[in-house]
Protein backbone atom coordinates (compact mmCIF):
# COMPACT_ATOMS: atom_id res chain seq x y z
CA UNK A 1 0.00 0.00 0.00
CA UNK A 2 2.49 2.38 0.82
CA UNK A 3 4.67 1.75 -2.51
CA UNK A 4 1.17 2.29 -4.22
CA UNK A 5 0.71 5.70 -2.33
CA UNK A 6 4.39 7.35 -3.07
CA UNK A 7 4.02 6.32 -6.84
CA UNK A 8 0.65 8.11 -7.00
CA UNK A 9 2.12 10.96 -5.14
CA UNK A 10 4.95 11.61 -6.96
CA UNK A 11 7.28 10.97 -3.96
CA UNK A 12 8.71 7.52 -4.76
CA UNK A 13 12.71 8.55 -5.75
CA UNK A 14 14.66 10.80 -3.96
CA UNK A 15 15.92 14.51 -5.10
CA UNK A 16 19.27 14.03 -5.43
CA UNK A 17 19.00 15.20 -9.28
CA UNK A 18 22.93 15.58 -10.72
CA UNK A 19 24.31 14.83 -7.16
CA UNK A 20 26.78 14.42 -5.37
CA UNK A 21 28.37 14.79 -8.72
CA UNK A 22 26.96 14.68 -12.34
CA UNK A 23 27.47 11.71 -13.82
CA UNK A 24 28.44 10.68 -17.51
CA UNK A 25 26.51 9.11 -20.36
CA UNK A 26 26.29 6.60 -22.42
CA UNK A 27 26.43 5.96 -26.35
CA UNK A 28 24.78 2.95 -28.00
CA UNK A 29 25.86 1.96 -31.74
CA UNK A 30 24.45 -0.53 -33.70
CA UNK A 31 26.60 -2.09 -36.51
CA UNK A 32 24.10 -3.48 -39.29
CA UNK A 33 25.64 -6.58 -40.84
CA UNK A 34 23.84 -7.12 -44.33
CA UNK A 35 24.08 -10.08 -46.43
CA UNK A 36 26.52 -8.99 -48.96
CA UNK A 37 28.95 -7.55 -46.66
CA UNK A 38 28.20 -4.23 -46.22
CA UNK A 39 28.31 -2.77 -42.74
CA UNK A 40 26.19 0.37 -41.90
CA UNK A 41 25.94 2.09 -38.48
CA UNK A 42 23.01 3.01 -37.08
CA UNK A 43 21.28 4.70 -33.69
CA UNK A 44 17.74 4.48 -32.39
CA UNK A 45 15.81 7.67 -33.57
CA UNK A 46 13.18 9.21 -31.91
CA UNK A 47 10.81 12.15 -34.05
CA UNK A 48 11.99 15.29 -31.75
CA UNK A 49 13.76 16.80 -29.33
CA UNK A 50 12.02 16.27 -26.42
CA UNK A 51 11.85 12.38 -27.11
CA UNK A 52 15.59 12.36 -27.88
CA UNK A 53 16.41 14.19 -24.49
CA UNK A 54 13.85 11.41 -22.52
CA UNK A 55 16.14 8.62 -24.74
CA UNK A 56 19.46 9.79 -23.21
CA UNK A 57 17.58 9.09 -19.91
CA UNK A 58 17.12 5.02 -21.13
CA UNK A 59 20.75 5.05 -22.31
CA UNK A 60 21.30 5.68 -18.60
CA UNK A 61 19.68 3.56 -17.33
CA UNK A 62 20.58 0.75 -19.62
CA UNK A 63 24.29 1.80 -18.62
CA UNK A 64 23.73 1.63 -14.92
CA UNK A 65 21.52 -1.16 -14.42
CA UNK A 66 23.24 -3.47 -12.16
CA UNK A 67 20.78 -6.58 -13.83
CA UNK A 68 23.04 -7.44 -16.82
CA UNK A 69 19.50 -9.89 -17.86
CA UNK A 70 17.72 -6.52 -18.27
CA UNK A 71 20.82 -4.55 -19.89
CA UNK A 72 20.36 -7.00 -22.63
CA UNK A 73 16.66 -7.01 -22.60
CA UNK A 74 16.45 -3.25 -22.91
CA UNK A 75 19.21 -3.36 -26.16
CA UNK A 76 17.41 -5.86 -27.39
CA UNK A 77 14.26 -4.25 -27.39
CA UNK A 78 15.69 -1.15 -29.25
CA UNK A 79 17.70 -3.69 -31.72
CA UNK A 80 14.58 -4.93 -32.83
CA UNK A 81 13.55 -0.85 -33.49
CA UNK A 82 16.63 -0.91 -35.60
CA UNK A 83 15.87 -4.37 -37.13
CA UNK A 84 12.21 -3.01 -38.31
CA UNK A 85 13.85 0.09 -40.22
CA UNK A 86 16.51 -1.96 -42.18
CA UNK A 87 14.58 -5.16 -42.66
CA UNK A 88 17.04 -7.10 -44.78
CA UNK A 89 20.05 -7.00 -42.42
CA UNK A 90 21.51 -10.18 -41.28
CA UNK A 91 22.96 -9.72 -38.05
CA UNK A 92 22.93 -6.64 -35.59
CA UNK A 93 25.66 -6.11 -33.41
CA UNK A 94 25.08 -3.93 -30.36
CA UNK A 95 28.01 -1.43 -28.91
CA UNK A 96 27.20 0.39 -25.76
CA UNK A 97 30.08 2.64 -24.39
CA UNK A 98 30.28 5.34 -21.87
CA UNK A 99 31.33 8.41 -22.79
CA UNK A 100 34.02 10.54 -20.73
CA UNK A 101 33.22 14.09 -20.53
CA UNK A 102 36.82 16.16 -20.87
CA UNK A 103 37.44 18.34 -17.34
CA UNK A 104 38.15 21.96 -18.20
CA UNK A 105 41.61 22.08 -18.09
CA UNK A 106 41.63 19.28 -20.71
CA UNK A 107 38.98 20.84 -22.90
CA UNK A 108 41.67 23.86 -22.42
CA UNK A 109 44.54 21.60 -24.05
CA UNK A 110 42.71 20.48 -26.57
CA UNK A 111 41.06 17.13 -25.59
CA UNK A 112 37.27 16.31 -26.10
CA UNK A 113 34.80 13.69 -25.14
CA UNK A 114 35.72 10.08 -25.70
CA UNK A 115 34.08 6.57 -25.45
CA UNK A 116 35.13 3.58 -23.51
CA UNK A 117 33.56 0.44 -24.45
CA UNK A 118 31.24 -1.33 -22.02
CA UNK A 119 29.28 -4.24 -23.89
CA UNK A 120 28.93 -5.49 -27.02
CA UNK A 121 25.72 -7.49 -28.15
CA UNK A 122 25.40 -9.72 -31.26
CA UNK A 123 21.69 -10.90 -32.39
CA UNK A 124 20.82 -12.35 -35.28
CA UNK A 125 16.85 -13.16 -36.55
CA UNK A 126 16.97 -17.28 -36.07
CA UNK A 127 19.88 -16.95 -33.18
CA UNK A 128 19.07 -15.57 -29.67
CA UNK A 129 21.54 -13.05 -28.55
CA UNK A 130 25.10 -14.69 -27.47
CA UNK A 131 26.83 -13.83 -24.63
CA UNK A 132 27.93 -10.25 -23.89
CA UNK A 133 31.79 -9.14 -24.55
CA UNK A 134 32.55 -7.69 -21.02
CA UNK A 135 35.49 -5.93 -20.90
CA UNK A 136 36.45 -5.42 -17.50
CA UNK A 137 34.39 -5.56 -14.08
CA UNK A 138 32.38 -2.23 -13.29
CA UNK B 1 1.22 23.45 21.25
CA UNK B 2 -1.97 21.38 19.26
CA UNK B 3 -3.46 24.59 18.60
CA UNK B 4 -0.57 26.64 17.11
CA UNK B 5 0.14 23.63 15.05
CA UNK B 6 -3.87 23.32 13.81
CA UNK B 7 -3.48 27.30 13.01
CA UNK B 8 -0.14 26.46 10.70
CA UNK B 9 -1.47 23.76 9.17
CA UNK B 10 -5.12 25.23 8.03
CA UNK B 11 -4.81 29.00 7.86
CA UNK B 12 -7.76 31.22 6.58
CA UNK B 13 -6.08 31.45 3.01
CA UNK B 14 -6.70 33.18 -0.70
CA UNK B 15 -7.38 30.76 -3.29
CA UNK B 16 -4.32 32.98 -5.39
CA UNK B 17 -2.08 29.81 -5.13
CA UNK B 18 -4.48 27.40 -6.17
CA UNK B 19 -4.96 29.77 -9.28
CA UNK B 20 -0.85 29.71 -10.19
CA UNK B 21 -1.25 26.27 -9.57
CA UNK B 22 -3.70 25.19 -11.71
CA UNK B 23 -2.93 27.62 -14.80
CA UNK B 24 0.15 26.68 -14.34
CA UNK B 25 0.27 22.84 -14.12
CA UNK B 26 -2.39 23.13 -17.39
CA UNK B 27 0.42 25.16 -19.16
CA UNK B 28 3.23 22.25 -18.56
CA UNK B 29 0.63 19.28 -19.15
CA UNK B 30 -0.58 21.12 -22.47
CA UNK B 31 3.26 21.24 -23.38
CA UNK B 32 4.25 17.88 -22.39
CA UNK B 33 1.50 16.31 -24.59
CA UNK B 34 2.38 18.78 -27.76
CA UNK B 35 6.30 17.79 -26.87
CA UNK B 36 5.61 14.30 -27.29
CA UNK B 37 3.17 14.63 -29.76
CA UNK B 38 4.96 12.49 -32.48
CA UNK B 39 6.65 10.20 -30.95
CA UNK B 40 3.66 9.26 -28.07
CA UNK B 41 2.65 6.10 -29.70
CA UNK B 42 5.99 4.98 -30.40
CA UNK B 43 7.93 5.62 -26.61
CA UNK B 44 4.16 3.66 -25.15
CA UNK B 45 3.32 0.91 -27.76
CA UNK B 46 3.30 -2.50 -25.91
CA UNK B 47 4.96 -4.38 -29.21
CA UNK B 48 5.59 -2.22 -31.40
CA UNK B 49 7.42 0.88 -29.68
CA UNK B 50 10.63 1.58 -29.25
CA UNK B 51 10.67 -0.43 -25.80
CA UNK B 52 8.04 -2.53 -24.83
CA UNK B 53 5.14 -1.18 -22.52
CA UNK B 54 4.44 -4.46 -20.77
CA UNK B 55 8.29 -4.68 -19.95
CA UNK B 56 8.01 -1.65 -18.18
CA UNK B 57 4.83 -2.52 -17.01
CA UNK B 58 5.86 -6.03 -15.35
CA UNK B 59 8.71 -4.24 -13.64
CA UNK B 60 6.27 -1.36 -12.08
CA UNK B 61 4.16 -4.52 -10.52
CA UNK B 62 6.95 -5.94 -8.94
CA UNK B 63 6.67 -3.10 -6.91
CA UNK B 64 2.82 -2.52 -6.48
CA UNK B 65 0.10 -3.80 -8.49
CA UNK B 66 -2.00 -1.07 -8.00
CA UNK B 67 -0.03 1.92 -9.73
CA UNK B 68 -2.50 3.32 -13.12
CA UNK B 69 -0.68 2.23 -16.09
CA UNK B 70 -2.01 2.67 -20.25
CA UNK B 71 -2.06 -1.02 -19.84
CA UNK B 72 -4.91 -1.27 -18.21
CA UNK B 73 -6.97 1.01 -21.21
CA UNK B 74 -5.41 -1.02 -23.61
CA UNK B 75 -6.35 -4.26 -22.14
CA UNK B 76 -10.28 -2.73 -21.77
CA UNK B 77 -10.17 -1.83 -25.25
CA UNK B 78 -9.19 -5.13 -26.48
CA UNK B 79 -12.33 -6.11 -24.63
CA UNK B 80 -14.87 -3.88 -26.83
CA UNK B 81 -12.49 -4.06 -29.71
CA UNK B 82 -10.72 -1.24 -29.76
CA UNK B 83 -6.80 -1.31 -31.48
CA UNK B 84 -4.00 -0.30 -28.96
CA UNK B 85 -2.89 2.58 -31.43
CA UNK B 86 -6.35 3.92 -31.07
CA UNK B 87 -6.54 3.85 -27.30
CA UNK B 88 -2.90 5.12 -26.82
CA UNK B 89 -3.66 8.10 -29.31
CA UNK B 90 -7.23 8.87 -27.32
CA UNK B 91 -5.35 8.78 -23.97
CA UNK B 92 -2.83 11.38 -25.41
CA UNK B 93 -5.91 14.00 -26.99
CA UNK B 94 -7.63 13.16 -23.66
CA UNK B 95 -4.61 14.48 -21.60
CA UNK B 96 -4.38 17.42 -24.19
CA UNK B 97 -7.92 18.25 -22.85
CA UNK B 98 -7.52 18.15 -19.62
CA UNK B 99 -4.59 20.22 -20.02
CA UNK B 100 -6.17 23.14 -21.79
CA UNK B 101 -9.38 22.36 -18.99
CA UNK B 102 -6.79 23.51 -16.30
CA UNK B 103 -5.60 26.42 -18.12
CA UNK B 104 -9.44 27.85 -18.40
CA UNK B 105 -10.58 26.54 -15.38
CA UNK B 106 -13.21 24.66 -17.22
CA UNK B 107 -14.86 21.41 -15.46
CA UNK B 108 -11.26 21.57 -13.09
CA UNK B 109 -12.06 19.07 -10.61
CA UNK B 110 -12.15 16.85 -13.28
CA UNK B 111 -9.33 17.88 -15.43
CA UNK B 112 -7.06 17.38 -12.91
CA UNK B 113 -7.73 14.30 -11.86
CA UNK B 114 -8.08 12.97 -15.43
CA UNK B 115 -4.66 15.21 -16.28
CA UNK B 116 -2.89 12.84 -13.19
CA UNK B 117 -4.67 10.13 -14.06
CA UNK B 118 -3.26 9.86 -17.40
CA UNK B 119 -0.03 11.95 -16.53
CA UNK B 120 0.66 9.06 -14.26
CA UNK B 121 -0.12 6.26 -16.38
CA UNK B 122 2.48 7.56 -19.24
CA UNK B 123 4.95 8.11 -17.20
CA UNK B 124 4.50 4.60 -15.09
CA UNK B 125 4.25 2.71 -18.62
CA UNK B 126 7.08 5.18 -20.00
CA UNK B 127 9.20 4.99 -16.68
CA UNK B 128 12.08 4.62 -18.96
CA UNK B 129 11.50 7.55 -20.61
CA UNK B 130 10.59 9.56 -17.56
CA UNK B 131 12.96 11.85 -15.44
CA UNK B 132 12.36 14.82 -12.98
CA UNK B 133 10.56 16.79 -14.54
CA UNK B 134 7.41 14.04 -14.79
CA UNK B 135 7.93 13.51 -11.06
CA UNK B 136 7.59 17.10 -10.09
CA UNK B 137 4.21 17.14 -12.77
CA UNK B 138 2.82 14.24 -10.87
CA UNK B 139 3.16 15.74 -7.34
CA UNK B 140 1.68 19.08 -8.65
CA UNK B 141 -1.21 17.32 -10.34
CA UNK B 142 -1.96 14.88 -6.73
CA UNK B 143 -2.27 18.54 -4.78
CA UNK B 144 -4.33 19.97 -7.37
CA UNK B 145 -6.67 17.42 -7.40
CA UNK B 146 -7.44 17.21 -3.73
CA UNK B 147 -7.26 20.93 -3.09
CA UNK B 148 -10.74 22.70 -2.65
CA UNK B 149 -11.49 23.47 -6.97
CA UNK B 150 -12.26 25.83 -8.26
CA UNK B 151 -10.97 28.49 -7.65
CA UNK B 152 -12.40 32.17 -8.28
CA UNK B 153 -10.47 32.88 -11.58
CA UNK B 154 -11.76 29.52 -13.52
CA UNK B 155 -14.23 29.47 -16.02
CA UNK B 156 -16.17 26.96 -13.53
CA UNK B 157 -16.55 29.55 -10.85
CA UNK B 158 -17.91 32.14 -13.67
CA UNK B 159 -20.26 29.66 -14.09
CA UNK B 160 -21.43 29.73 -10.41
CA UNK B 161 -19.56 26.41 -9.18
CA UNK B 162 -18.50 26.90 -5.25
CA UNK B 163 -15.62 24.78 -3.93
CA UNK B 164 -16.79 22.74 -1.02
CA UNK B 165 -14.26 21.98 1.82
CA UNK B 166 -12.76 25.50 2.12
CA UNK B 167 -10.62 24.83 5.34
CA UNK B 168 -8.42 22.36 3.04
CA UNK B 169 -7.39 25.78 1.22
CA UNK B 170 -5.22 26.47 3.62
CA UNK B 171 -3.54 22.92 4.43
CA UNK B 172 -2.55 21.90 1.07
CA UNK B 173 -0.71 24.96 0.32
CA UNK B 174 0.89 24.43 3.24
CA UNK B 175 1.69 20.84 2.32
CA UNK B 176 3.07 21.88 -1.42
CA UNK B 177 5.34 24.63 0.74
CA UNK B 178 6.80 21.94 2.85
CA UNK B 179 7.51 19.56 0.62
CA UNK B 180 9.72 21.92 -1.13
CA UNK B 181 11.49 22.41 1.29
CA UNK B 182 12.18 18.58 1.55
CA UNK B 183 13.07 18.86 -1.94
CA UNK B 184 15.39 21.87 -2.08
CA UNK B 185 16.87 20.89 1.33
CA UNK B 186 17.84 17.06 0.16
CA UNK B 187 18.64 18.17 -2.96
CA UNK B 188 20.93 20.90 -1.90
CA UNK B 189 22.63 19.11 1.10
CA UNK B 190 23.39 15.60 -1.61
CA UNK B 191 24.89 18.52 -3.60
CA UNK B 192 27.15 19.67 -1.33
CA UNK B 193 28.59 16.14 -0.45
CA UNK B 194 30.12 15.76 -4.13
CA UNK B 195 33.27 17.81 -4.65
CA UNK B 196 32.37 18.62 -8.58
CA UNK B 197 29.68 21.18 -6.39
CA UNK B 198 32.48 23.13 -4.72
CA UNK B 199 34.81 23.15 -7.53
CA UNK B 200 32.14 24.16 -10.40
CA UNK B 201 33.38 20.81 -12.04
CA UNK B 202 29.60 19.38 -11.90
CA UNK B 203 28.42 22.68 -13.57
CA UNK B 204 30.66 22.14 -16.51
CA UNK B 205 29.77 18.29 -16.62
CA UNK B 206 26.01 19.28 -16.76
CA UNK B 207 26.32 21.84 -19.59
CA UNK B 208 28.39 19.97 -22.00
CA UNK B 209 26.59 16.19 -21.40
CA UNK B 210 24.74 15.58 -24.34
CA UNK B 211 21.98 16.37 -24.82
CA UNK B 212 21.87 19.25 -22.47
CA UNK B 213 24.92 20.78 -24.26
CA UNK B 214 23.21 23.29 -26.21
CA UNK B 215 25.48 26.14 -25.37
CA UNK B 216 29.38 25.37 -27.21
CA UNK B 217 31.81 24.38 -25.02
CA UNK B 218 33.95 27.29 -26.16
CA UNK B 219 31.65 30.18 -24.87
CA UNK B 220 31.20 28.43 -21.52
CA UNK B 221 35.07 27.87 -21.12
CA UNK B 222 35.72 31.77 -21.16
CA UNK B 223 33.85 31.79 -18.34
CA UNK B 224 35.18 29.32 -16.49
CA UNK B 225 35.93 31.13 -13.07
CA UNK B 226 32.32 31.73 -12.61
CA UNK B 227 31.87 28.00 -12.38
CA UNK B 228 32.92 27.66 -9.01
CA UNK B 229 31.11 30.52 -7.72
CA UNK B 230 27.60 29.29 -9.08
CA UNK B 231 28.60 25.78 -8.47
CA UNK B 232 28.61 26.88 -4.60
CA UNK B 233 25.71 29.54 -4.74
CA UNK B 234 23.21 26.55 -6.17
CA UNK B 235 23.58 24.26 -3.45
CA UNK B 236 23.65 26.96 -1.12
CA UNK B 237 20.39 28.08 -1.97
CA UNK B 238 19.09 24.90 -1.96
CA UNK B 239 20.06 23.83 1.00
CA UNK B 240 18.79 26.67 2.93
CA UNK B 241 15.44 27.32 1.13
CA UNK B 242 13.66 25.62 4.24
CA UNK B 243 15.37 28.59 6.42
CA UNK B 244 14.90 31.43 4.23
CA UNK B 245 11.95 31.58 2.31
CA UNK B 246 9.61 31.40 5.18
CA UNK B 247 11.01 34.54 6.59
CA UNK B 248 8.82 37.82 4.93
CA UNK B 249 12.22 39.69 5.11
CA UNK B 250 14.29 37.06 2.67
CA UNK B 251 11.29 34.95 1.21
CA UNK B 252 11.70 37.39 -1.88
CA UNK B 253 15.28 37.22 -2.56
CA UNK B 254 15.22 33.32 -1.93
CA UNK B 255 12.18 32.47 -4.59
CA UNK B 256 13.90 35.22 -6.91
CA UNK B 257 16.90 33.67 -6.97
CA UNK B 258 15.22 30.09 -7.40
CA UNK B 259 13.06 30.88 -10.12
CA UNK B 260 16.07 32.39 -11.93
CA UNK B 261 18.19 29.46 -11.21
CA UNK B 262 15.36 27.30 -13.03
CA UNK B 263 14.92 29.48 -15.71
CA UNK B 264 18.56 29.56 -16.47
CA UNK B 265 18.54 25.16 -16.30
CA UNK B 266 15.91 25.69 -18.90
CA UNK B 267 17.49 27.92 -21.57
CA UNK B 268 21.42 26.60 -21.46
CA UNK B 269 20.63 22.92 -20.93
CA UNK B 270 16.98 22.91 -22.50
CA UNK B 271 14.94 21.14 -19.95
CA UNK B 272 12.20 23.36 -20.71
CA UNK B 273 9.48 21.70 -18.64
CA UNK B 274 11.70 20.95 -15.86
CA UNK B 275 12.08 24.75 -15.66
CA UNK B 276 8.81 25.28 -16.10
CA UNK B 277 7.14 22.91 -13.67
CA UNK B 278 9.54 24.10 -10.79
CA UNK B 279 9.13 28.07 -11.30
CA UNK B 280 5.01 26.70 -11.36
CA UNK B 281 5.85 25.18 -8.01
CA UNK B 282 7.83 27.87 -6.74
CA UNK B 283 5.39 30.57 -7.26
CA UNK B 284 2.40 28.70 -6.17
CA UNK B 285 3.54 27.54 -3.14
CA UNK B 286 5.59 31.44 -2.12
CA UNK B 287 4.15 33.44 -4.96
CA UNK B 288 1.10 34.80 -3.33
CA UNK B 289 2.82 35.57 -0.02
CA UNK B 290 5.62 37.55 -1.78
CA UNK B 291 3.15 39.73 -3.44
CA UNK B 292 1.20 40.52 -0.54
CA UNK B 293 2.40 43.15 2.03
CA UNK B 294 0.23 42.90 4.21
CA UNK B 295 -1.15 39.52 5.05
CA UNK B 296 -4.78 40.39 4.28
CA UNK B 297 -6.56 36.99 4.41
CA UNK B 298 -9.88 36.21 2.88
CA UNK B 299 -12.20 33.89 4.31
CA UNK B 300 -13.90 31.82 1.87
CA UNK B 301 -16.03 30.00 3.46
CA UNK B 302 -18.74 28.83 1.12
CA UNK B 303 -21.47 31.39 0.47
CA UNK B 304 -22.82 29.06 -1.47
CA UNK B 305 -21.73 25.02 -2.18
CA UNK B 306 -22.26 23.47 -5.54
CA UNK B 307 -19.93 21.44 -7.69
Amino acid sequence: MLATYLHLAGIEVGYGYFAPNVPGTYKLVFELHYPDGRVEYEVPRVNSAAAASRFTGLLDQIGRTKYDALREILVKMLAQSVWGEHPHVKTIRAVLGSMRLPTITEFERGKRESYEFLYAYDFSLRDAPREPEIPKEH
Amino acid sequence: MRKRLLQFLFRAESDAWLTILRVGLGVQITFYSLSLRNDWNYLLAGTSGLINRNLTEALLSVESHFVPRLGWFVALGERIGVQEQIVLSAAWICLLGAGCGLLIGFTCRFSAILAWLLHLCAAKSGAFFAYGADNFTTIGLFYLMLSPLPDRYSLDWQLGLRPKNQQFLGFWHRVLQLHLCVIYFFSGFTKSLGSGWWDGSSLWRALIRPPFNIIDPEILVRCKYLFPIAGVTIWVLEVSYPLFVWSSKTRKIWLICICAMHAAIGVTMGMYLFALIMIVLNVAAFGPDFARAEPARTNLLPQETGS
